[in-house]
């Protein structure tokens, strides 16, 4: 157990939690928008930063993002002071010029009283504010089919080579996960169509009801080690089935 | 460790089971969110089924991001929201059917045994749910 303090407060944690981890457990409150605890940390968005210091660091301070910081004996966290906010509201002023429609942003800028960007808005107006929680999703699944592409002003979300994704299992985590909904991704009974391929449906063999893509079913079974037989009926058929069972050898 | 049992032949198919879950789960009852569910096959024959617990779960092993996790104390499988992603996984997996996805939210949803306090249980009236203190064997 490792003891630090957050707001003056004795907190303590395991070792290798990160900042934020450890403060949203105690129920101090810290703006992110890049963040979610399944997924590796990558610090993006950035407004998750926090001061620190240390009694043996001389009086240095420095802000640092949360989610990325390790906790460590003796450190002391101040999660938001007139520095913090102003530099949180900048970051959030800056994510409304680049993705002036998205909801999610104007909700934020709305938290931190900005109406409208101080900055020149981004001309194509996208979506997506490059918070990688798509890309990062894509890898837990185990598909690594999407990632940053290019540099700088011209960076996006995409695909090797911008062709259709070779790797991907059409699951539609990305989509699911996207805080601002800039993935298209669309499905019929037959099929889920995103990052311009179609990946049919999976059907159940009792009734024929869609389950997973069958890529995506295929990548599952192989990674959790489980029979190819867990995966090929509805939960609907398997819940019949079972309950049949059991009804027979009920006494 | 307290023990989820179902005995089959004491259900009426009331149904009370599937609405206190639902109520208990913030779904203000409606049947379809619930986590457990009674089958009918005529007399004496009614069986409710929910989440099995099971020791070597698959949905555990299905999960890429260990949203599943064991609750100790109350030996549940417990889906961490923060954590899950959405994948489906565990949908796919469960050899029950034991586990759905929500609407609005991407997130898997399952029996937790109500934090060792199962809604279910208090509403049955023909104790045809039990939660109790219970050595192996459990088949009876």
């Amino acid at each position: 157990m490792i003891k630090f303090s957050i707001n003056g407060k004795t907190v303590e944690g395991e070792s290798g939690e990160m900042v934020l981890h450890v403060a949203r457990r105690h129920g101090f409150e810290i703006p992110a928008h890049c963040h979610h605890d399944g997924v590796e940390p990558f610090g993006s968005c950035r407004l998750c930063l926090v001061e620190i210091t240390h009694q043996d660091w001389r009086g240095w301070k420095g802000l640092v993002t949360s989610c990325l910081y390790p906790i460590e004996e003796g450190l002391q966290v101040t999660t938001d002071n007139e520095e913090i906010h102003r530099v949180r509201t900048v970051l959030v002023d800056l994510l409304l010029g680049r993705c002036p429609d998205a909801p999610a942003v104007q909700k934020l800028a709305a938290d931190f009283g900005i109406a409208k960007s101080s900055y020149a808005e981004h001309p194509e107006r996208p979506l997506c504010t490059l918070c990688t929680l798509c890309v990062r999703a894509c890898e837990a699944v185990g598909a690594n089919a999407i990632g940053t592409t290019r540099r700088g002003w011209g960076r996006t979300i995409g695909t090797p080579f911008d062709l259709p994704p070779e790797a991907c299992v059409g699951c539609g985590t990305c989509a699911r996960i996207c805080p601002t909904g800039a993935i298209p991704c669309r499905e019929d009974e037959h099929s889920r169509h995103i990052w311009e391929r179609d990946f049919a449906f999976a059907r159940c063999e009792s009734c024929g009801r869609p389950l997973m893509t069958e890529a995506h079913r295929a990548l599952v079974a192989q990674r959790s080690g489980l029979a190819a037989s867990y995966f090929v009926r509805c939960d609907q058929c398997k819940r019949d089935d079972m309950a049949k069972v059991f009804s027979q050898i009920a006494r | 460790m307290k023990r989820y049992l179902v005995t089959p032949t004491r259900c009426t198919a009331c149904r009370s089971c599937e609405l206190a879950c639902s109520f208990r789960h913030g779904a203000f009852g409606l049947p379809g969110r619930t986590r457990i569910r009674t089958y009918l096959f005529g007399e004496n024959k009614n069986v409710p089924l929910t989440c099995m617990q099971c020791e070597q779960a698959a949905c555990v092993s299905a999960c890429p991001v260990s949203a599943l996790v064991r609750n100790s104390a109350t030996g549940a499988i417990e889906v961490v929201d923060a954590r899950c992603i959405g994948c489906q996984a565990c949908v796919g997996a469960c050899p029950f059917g034991a586990i759905a996805m929500l609407d609005k939210q991407p997130i898997a949803y399952k029996c937790d045994l109500c934090g060792g306090e199962p809604a279910c249980v208090a509403f049955c009236p023909t104790k045809a749910l039990e939660y109790r203190e219970c050595s192996p064997p459990l088949v009876r």
